[in-house]
């Protein structure tokens, strides 16, 4: 078993060698170039860009004057960023565990051998392959107060006063966390799905065969199992929470008042609305902070379990 | 031969960045490539072709209909359409305009926004033209700023009452006179309501823009401001719109926008037998009606109602709000083009590009008798005497003052709006809210 031949002989080689070091880097770019081109037009240069324009006046047209903090400074005392920043949480802080619970329970019940699961998962998944704007629609038609199916159905379950949904204040997030959920949870579904997948069957016949209970294996299998999964999905989601913006901006566009309004459709109405780019900017570039550091603190954590 | 095709590839994808660099730093504008003609123009003769913005071609007939009639007047000069996306209108031109690839004259769709062409240095001067125009082209003096002219205003809308003859006349409810004022409305709504209660028709409908009772508030209200942060002149009219709502006299604002409901289907299938709408709803009407889209039944325009008598009945101006439609030059153009560009600019205010306009159901800027003749001329527009009162008398108050506060301004009123409507604060306190917000949010 020895019979491995070197691979460089000798002297002209050496040249060959080189020259294939040249041809494999731009074998590499070229294959990176259609997709980085891509990436560097279309999101790179502006997502730098956006990082200047925090500190200058742009509007559109003309320079940009240099203004500093000022916009910053601007954001500290504007209600209506610390609203979108509330409301922002809002959202966050339930449909994270929302959609994390319900995914990961879709994603056990539909891990057995059932009659039919193909075309479960595929219910399941189908919602986050549907235009965001039918989807919109369509709750909506569900959720009105005096007409809707929903608030039929809870007034035939003796609810005398239901909630006016995306019609009233108090209870548009709740509506438009309720869709968020419903539309994501198929997608992060197919994630865990595929974690539960990667786990040895062995571990659960070993915890079987010491007496777990399905609680129990759930508890200490299952779930330490998942751990990379649900790492990733919470990071996803986290991320894909803190910037919701096509829903909301579809099913409620920020109202009634300002009780759904977020931060990505703060910067969107301040920029392209009212033309006013440098300040948006700047409340972009707060957004992606806050974006970055739940995550840092997330890896940080996860780390600190894999110890 | 592997290797070869790599490095074309690598070549031709490099070449591409190069370009697309290229492409977005020539945002100057003086070697604009999009007006092929008068180069080397020194006549005015020589052909000149303008190009033009426009949206929704196929639906919105006007741009065509301009252009056509200002080319047989002058052959030497063609226009040339070129088209954007009518919900994205503003945001495209201003990308065109910045990447200098805009047209020559383009259209300022919403007086919102003028400011931002007009402080971005996106527009020509065109006092010359508009000095050359007379008091017949309304909406003017919107595009003035510090004595000069930015713009030149070729429809001029308007908003009105429309109702269904049909409904008043099974609910036995006489037929607005053009001596309403707004609790006048209101009862004929409370009025009509249980009487077509069998059909499932409602007595009014108001669309879910802010406009339908805040344009009217402050063109109607002496003294009112969008600027200055009192907006107490909206109390009464937001009374009366929540008093319809409660009383299911109109859908609410809920119910509108869960539901989607448009303004045409509301009117046009008869859920609603009156409706304040702008004069652009006019020839869409009688086109839909025409299609199929909306019933057939009988319709007029009124005035629209006022704040108290002392504007009310056909021998007084009664007062409503519309913001004015114009052209503007993009000084990008070279100089043959630009004075090619103010001649089609004048065509358009003037009487014989208006009566064109008049002739496909559109409101010109420029009014006269003849002008309202070729309206009233259109097949379907209602001939009786309290609808050519309201088209031809009003005094219309723009709904955007121009300022650069505008559009931020609007954002909060629209929140109030809502907020409002839906019943999430009261009356009282969503205006003060909003005062405080615009002391507070917006630069001075």
């Amino acid at each position: 078993m020895v019979t491995t031949t070197p691979i460089a002989p000798a002297a002209p080689p050496v040249v060959r060698r080189g020259r294939l070091k040249l041809r494999n880097t731009l074998l590499g770019w070229t294959f990176l170039l259609p997709n980085f081109v891509g990436f560097a037009v279309l999101t790179l240069v502006p997502v730098v860009a956006l990082f200047y324009l925090a500190f200058t006046g742009w509007n559109v047209f003309g320079k940009a004057p240099w203004v500093g903090l000022d916009n910053f400074q601007r954001m500290l005392h504007d209600p209506t960023f610390w609203v979108s920043l509330r409301n922002t949480l809002y959202y966050t802080a339930f449909h994270i565990p929302l959609t994390l619970v319900t995914s990961l329970g879709l994603a056990l019940l539909l891990n057995r051998k059932l009659r039919g699961v193909a075309f479960f998962r595929t219910a399941a998944f189908f919602p986050y392959i549907t235009s965001i704007v039918a989807i919109a629609v369509v709750w909506n038609m569900l959720f009105s107060p005096e007409y809707g199916p929903i608030n039929q159905f809870l007034l035939r379950l003796g609810v005398d006063n239901p909630p006016g949904w995306t019609s009233s204040a108090t209870w548009a997030m709740p509506a438009v966390i309720i869709v968020g959920t419903w539309r994501e949870m198929g997608y992060y579904m197919l994630l865990f799905l595929a974690g539960l997948q990667t786990i040895p069957p062995e571990l659960y016949e070993a915890a079987r065969v010491d007496g777990a209970n399905a609680w129990q294996r759930f508890w200490s299998v299952t779930l330490p199992s998942l751990r990379p999964t649900t790492f990733f999905v919470t990071v996803m989601l986290t991320i894909g929470s803190f910037k919701v913006f096509d829903l909301i901006l579809v099913m409620t566009n920020g109202g009634p008042g300002q009780s759904t309004l977020v931060l990505s459709q703060l910067v969107y109405r301040k920029g392209f609305e009212e033309n006013q780019f440098g300040y948006a900017s700047a409340i972009a570039v707060v957004l992606f902070l806050i974006c970055v550091g739940v995550t840092v603190v997330q890896f940080v954590v996860n780390k600190r379990r894999d110890r | 031969m592997k290797r070869s095709m790599a490095t074309a590839l690598g070549l031709a994808a490099a070449a591409s960045l190069v370009l697309a660099g290229c492409g977005s730093s020539s945002g100057d504008g003086d070697d604009d490539a999009t007006s092929p003609a008068t180069a080397a123009a020194t006549e005015a003769q020589d052909p000149v072709t303008l190009s033009l913005a426009g949206w929704s071609l196929a639906t919105t007939p006007e741009f065509q209909e301009l252009a056509d009639a200002f080319h047989a007047e002058n052959p030497n000069i063609t226009v040339e359409l070129k088209e954007y996306d009518a919900a994205n209108y503003d945001t495209q031109m201003i990308a065109d305009l910045a990447a200098g690839s805009a047209p020559d004259v383009y259209v300022l769709k919403n007086l919102k926004n003028f400011y931002t062409y007009q402080s971005g240095g996106q527009l020509v001067d065109v006092s010359d033209v508009s000095e050359g125009l007379g008091d017949e082209v309304s909406g003017l003096k919107a595009y003035e700023v510090d004595g000069a002219t930015f713009g030149v205003p070729y429809r001029q809308d308007s908003w009105y009452l429309y109702y269904n003859k049909d409904l008043f006349d099974a609910a036995g409810v006489e037929y607005p006179d053009g001596s309403w004022t707004w609790d006048d409305y209101a009862d004929a709504a409370e009025k009509l309501t249980p009487a077509l209660a069998a059909t499932g028709a409602k007595g009014t409908y108001q669309h879910s823009w802010q406009s339908t009772v805040q344009g009217f508030a402050l063109a109607q209200t002496k003294g009112a401001s969008l600027l200055e942060d009192d907006f107490g002149y909206l109390e009464p009219y937001y009374d009366r719109a929540l008093k319809l709502q409660t009383d299911g006299a109109q859908e609410s604002l809920g119910t509108v926008t869960t539901n989607k409901l448009t303004y045409q289907a509301q009117f046009g299938t008869q859920k609603a037998a009156m409706m304040p709408m702008g004069s652009w709803y006019v020839a869409t009407l009688i086109a839909q009606q025409a299609s199929g889209d909306a019933q057939k039944f009988a319709w007029g325009i009124a005035p629209a109602p006022q704040f108290d008598s002392s504007t009310t009945g056909t021998s007084k101006t009664p007062i409503t709000f519309g913001d004015p439609t114009g052209l503007g030059i993009n000084p990008a153009a070279d100089d043959d083009t630009i004075a090619a560009a103010k001649k089609f600019l004048a065509f358009a205010a003037s009487e014989d590009g208006a009566k064109g306009l008049a002739g496909i159901g559109i409101t010109p800027a420029y009014v006269s008798d003849a002008v309202s003749e070729a309206y009233f001329g259109v097949a379907g527009v209602p001939t009786d005497d309290l609808s050519k009162f309201a088209f031809s008398t009003h005094d219309t108050k723009p709904e955007n003052p121009v300022n650069k506060n505008t559009a931020a301004i609007q954002n909060i009123l629209n929140e109030t709006h809502t907020g409002i409507l839906s019943g999430s604060t009261d009356v009282a306190g969503g205006i003060s809210s909003a005062e405080s917000r615009v002391k507070s949010e917006v630069a001075p």
